[in-house]
């Protein structure tokens, strides 16, 4: 456990610095405050995503944030600190420092005030693990927020949850492919499926998914493994094909999906729900799974995001 | 799943030793991240490599999920070690305190190319001069 490392420094206050900076010279600033901060520093940078290359770019300055402890030496500290920063200004024209003093807190509670109970559709509430349920009448499904996608607060993992609460049927079999946290395959046994299968690639994802799963008392309903649609066409699994499969995922990945037989996965006359699309992207992924031998036969939208619901044949 | 970024959070560690206190639990708290999650995850990760500072790079989502891959050492790192130096120098545009090669550049440039926003080995041993030189270390031809 890292409660264990006693050469991390600790102090009941702390006095932040910070200075926003050009990405060449994070660098050059991060080793100059390193010197001075306890435990390491950290940049943050904005972000955008490339379509084109599928990645995240990072865009604009980068801000370096170090910690310093307070106490008897902070003066003469700051002191060296501003001096080197004055001296590297001679080579480069830099911004003034920033300075803010900080209460120690209790830092691993805080994200949890991020997170709060979230009524979804008629019967449904996403509920953090460690709050206690008081919406008796709601259906919850407790998930961890941590590693894997599927905290239950995106827009999209929404509609998904709207779209279950609709079409599934007590007793029937699920797919669920990119299952992140497992907050979908949970919602469809809760909801009274007989068996959810929940394939991800990312290790992490086939973790969460089990630790969810146990959380809300139903591992034995949902087999997990790491794969995708191939896998699963490949009879990885113990199911190869279900009267409702789930995929929650983004555009370009769910044309993918389509290439590599998605539709396959669901049985004749049996319904596909596809979330992760942005309203201008709709009519392109409608043609595709008309391609596959899909109809529409029904769509909801949060924000500027839609999930489509079709039925095969 | 579909995902919405908020920004890039570097956070430069001694590996194997990520705890809650400053600056891992201010910078991530404010974005809504598990921070035992975080700290359990990286320090599992990067046990081997203890006596190193290894950059963590996380990708934060409007949700407050992340992502993170472990970065090569800061390239100023890899340039003191290169220099046999504790520390840049505390007046670089006066007093140059270490000298290495030009090899010595190519090799830290190479060690660093798939982290750099270069586009070629050129470009990137570029990018590491100008670290060198806010440190108070020259390039010997």
């Amino acid at each position: 456990m890292v409660d264990d490392f006693d050469d991390i420094v600790r102090s009941p206050h702390w006095l932040e610095v910070s200075v926003s900076v050009d990405g060449e010279l994070a660098e050059a600033v991060s080793e100059l405050i390193s010197r001075f901060a306890a435990n390491g520093v950290v940049c943050e940078q904005g972000v955008e995503y490339d379509a084109a290359e599928e990645h995240a770019m990072p865009v604009g300055p980068v801000k370096v944030f170090g910690y310093i402890p307070v106490h008897d030496d902070l003066e003469s500290l700051k002191q060296k600190l501003e001096e080197g920063y004055w001296y590297m200004g001679r080579i480069v024209e830099l911004p003034p420092l920033q300075y803010r003093f900080i209460e120690d807190q209790d830092w691993m509670q805080m994200f949890k005030e991020h997170y709060h109970p979230i009524p979804v559709g008629e019967r449904l509430l996403i509920l953090p693990a460690w709050v206690k349920q008081e919406h008796q009448e709601r259906i919850a499904v407790k998930i961890d927020p941590s590693m894997a996608f599927g905290t239950g607060t995106h827009p999209t993992t929404q509609l998904s949850m709207v779209m279950l609460e609709r079409y599934v049927k007590p007793g029937m079999n699920v797919i669920d492919v990119g299952c992140g946290s497992g907050v979908l395959s949970i919602t469809a046994v809760k909801l009274g499926a007989a068996h959810a299968l929940a394939v991800d690639l990312d290790p992490a994802s086939v973790t969460a998914t089990r630790e969810n799963g146990a959380r809300n008392g139903v591992a034995d309903q949902i087999e997990i493994g790491r794969g995708s649609v191939k896998e699963i066409r490949s009879n990885f699994f113990n199911h190869r094909k279900a009267p409702l499969v789930v995929a929650n995922i983004l555009t370009p990945i769910l044309m993918r999906l389509f290439d590599d037989g998605m539709g396959e996965l669901v049985t004749e006359d049996g319904m596909l729900v596809l979330s992760g699309i942005l309203d201008t992207q709709r009519d392109q992924i409608v043609e595709r799974a008309q391609q596959a031998g899909f109809r529409l036969v029904d769509e909801t939208e949060l924000t500027d995001w839609i999930a489509l619901a079709f039925r095969h044949g | 799943m579909a995902k919405k970024f908020k920004a890039i959070v570097k956070l430069q560690l001694p590996a194997g030793k990520a705890n809650p206190a400053p600056p891992v639990g201010p910078a991530l708290a404010g974005h809504g991240i598990n921070i035992m999650a975080f700290c359990k995850d990286y320090n599992g990760r990067t046990q081997s490599m203890m006596g190193q500072v290894i950059p963590a790079e996380i990708t934060v989502y409007t949700d407050g999920s992340y992502t993170f891959v472990l970065k090569s050492p800061p390239a100023s790192e890899l340039l003191k070690k290169a220099a046999g130096l504790d520390r840049g120098s505390a007046v670089p545009n006066r007093e140059i305190v270490a000298t290495i090669t030009s090899d010595q550049l190519r090799e830290i440039a190479e060690a660093k190319m798939k982290d750099l926003n270069a586009y070629d080995i050129e470009m990137a041993m570029r990018q590491i001069a100008g670290t060198a030189r806010q440190m108070g270390i020259r390039i010997k031809d």
